[in-house]
């Protein structure tokens, strides 16, 4: 074992996820903010899928042994020891020293990489935590123990710490619903603002509009959604597909998020406007 | 409106959706999906079927090989009727559900005329979804279709049957539900350290039969 968990806010470990199951009703789940995840383990020197620490809350992790730790995504309070810790970039840390995520700001998600990776036994190839269907490889509270795997190169960083991208619009791609809508809908939903929902979580960004021209829709027969999915609802919310969205679902898909949009959209806190603009499929 | 003939289209960069297909195709084309991007060599994430539609995530540049398969099958199985050619599974059912009584009533049966008809009827797995595991089985007979209850339950029992509209299911493990309860089985549904990890996959054949 490497470092033990001495506090722990909510925080997840996630890796790209889990494939080929979502036929028997398996979420891919992994990294909810993918640029920022490969981004870690590029500088941390591992493989592009190596398990790493998601965090909204914090965590602080005390030290076994020497290694190495990188942090991405949401800007957030760290520090090694009461030294402050940067981001993007690989900090050196001994064993003994305390490595303490606090406040994530700018954002919602920070990602805490170790060179070599989270190492622990899979479950369905993943040690990503679903947190839809409570698949969780490695629970995470306070005294659970982190053994680290190998590093994959040589770890490296960034001249600056880049946050997240936060587009003025995100590009919305024609769903398979779409034309179940007429286009006086369509226009309006992309001239409003819509704002995030506190209820937004892993499984989904949920976001709230001025009320939207009375619909006729209803659900669909059951079909399958994909990561950045854009369902309307009944009650006129929108609800963007993050990493732990359920493999199928009934109500109309009416876009979907370019790949990169859905990353930008998952690092939007609470309260934050979201624009949309439609883009050629 | 869902359209009456099948259509290949784009489900966002990264996937491609099929969808306007008949009851129970979905299953049957999923397999023939798998086996024709193992041999074009075209690597997919997933192939997920819906209860009208098949889609299959993939990497952005394998989108136009990915739809001209689709849009080959599409016609290939618009001509051809689909064997069900899934495993045929026994599940043993004590109908001992907490709904059971209000099912009968609600459809102006007896409880053994229940309990006869979910047992004698043949179900094949339509799609899985809700939660892992969890299967929507087409052949409930039409005098059980029933809505869902209009209060989800907060907690429903691994193990449970279950019926609401036209489909059947059993819960795989504890979560909340809104279909109405008939029944309970022990059959193992769903263990994560089992390879498959599911009992029933699309395509599966089911059958429940009746336990004293």
């Amino acid at each position: 074992m490497t470092m033990i968990v001495e506090r722990v806010g909510l925080t997840t470990v996630q890796d790209f996820g889990r494939s080929g199951w979502a036929h028997i009703g398996v979420p891919h789940s992994g990294a909810a903010d993918r640029t920022s995840f490969l981004l870690a383990n590029r500088l941390a020197g591992n493989a592009p899928n190596a398990a790493m620490f998601e965090t909204s809350g914090g965590i602080a992790l005390r030290m076994l042994a020497d290694t190495a730790v990188v942090i991405t995504g949401a800007d957030c309070d760290a520090t090694i020891d009461d030294r402050p810790l940067s981001r993007c970039k690989a900090t050196r840390v001994r064993a003994g020293q305390l490595v303490h995520i606090y406040r994530v700001h700018t954002g919602v998600r920070s990602y805490v990489a170790f060179a070599g990776g989270i190492g622990a036994p899979h479950q369905l190839g993943s040690l990503s935590h679903d947190t839809l269907s409570d698949i969780a490889p490695l629970r995470l509270t306070v005294g659970t123990t982190i053994t680290l795997g190998v590093t994959h190169h040589a770890s490296s960083s960034l001249d600056i710490s880049v946050n997240p991208r936060s587009s003025a619009r995100l590009g919305l791609i024609r769903g398979p619903h779409y034309d179940l809508f007429d286009i006086k809908f369509l226009e309006q939903l992309v001239h409003q603002p819509w704002r995030v929902s506190s209820e937004s979580s892993r499984i989904g960004i949920r976001l709230r509009g001025a009320p939207l021209p009375h619909g006729e829709w209803h659900e669909l027969p059951s079909f399958p959604l994909v990561r950045g999915a854009v369902q309307i609802t009944p009650g006129g919310e929108l609800v963007v597909m993050l990493a732990d969205h359920p493999t199928t679902g009934g109500y109309p898909v009416i876009g979907v998020l370019a790949t990169a949009d859905v990353d930008d959209v998952a690092q939007r806190p609470a309260e934050h406007t979201v624009a949309w603009s439609w883009i050629a499929r | 409106m869902p359209p009456e003939s099948p259509r290949v289209v784009a489900y966002g960069y990264a996937a491609s959706i099929i969808d306007g297909l008949g009851a129970g195709v979905a299953a049957a084309l999923r397999d023939s999906v798998v086996h024709a991007c193992a041999a074009e060599q075209l690597v997919v994430t997933d192939v997920v079927v819906g209860a009208r539609s098949v889609v299959v995530t993939h990497d952005s540049t394998a989108a136009p090989a990915i739809r001209e398969i689709l849009q080959h099958l599409s016609t290939h199985f618009a001509t051809h009727s689909i064997p069900t050619n899934g495993p045929m599974i026994e599940i043993a059912v004590r109908y001992d559900g907490d709904d059971l009584h209000d099912v009968a009533e609600h459809c102006g049966l007896s409880v053994n005329d229940v309990v006869a008809l979910h047992s004698a009827a043949a179900y094949v797995v339509e799609f899985c979804g809700f939660s892992p595991g969890f299967a929507y089985l087409a052949g409930l007979p039409t005098s059980l279709h029933l809505p869902r209850r209009a209060t989800p339950r907060p907690r429903v029992p691994r193990g449970a049957v279950a019926i609401a509209a036209t489909y059947s299911a059993v819960y795989p493990r504890e979560s909340p539900g809104g279909w109405h309860l008939i029944g309970t089985t022990t059959h193992e549904l769903w263990d994560i350290a089992r390879t498959p990890p599911a009992a029933l996959a699309p395509g599966t054949s089911v059958r429940f039969v009746q336990m004293p």
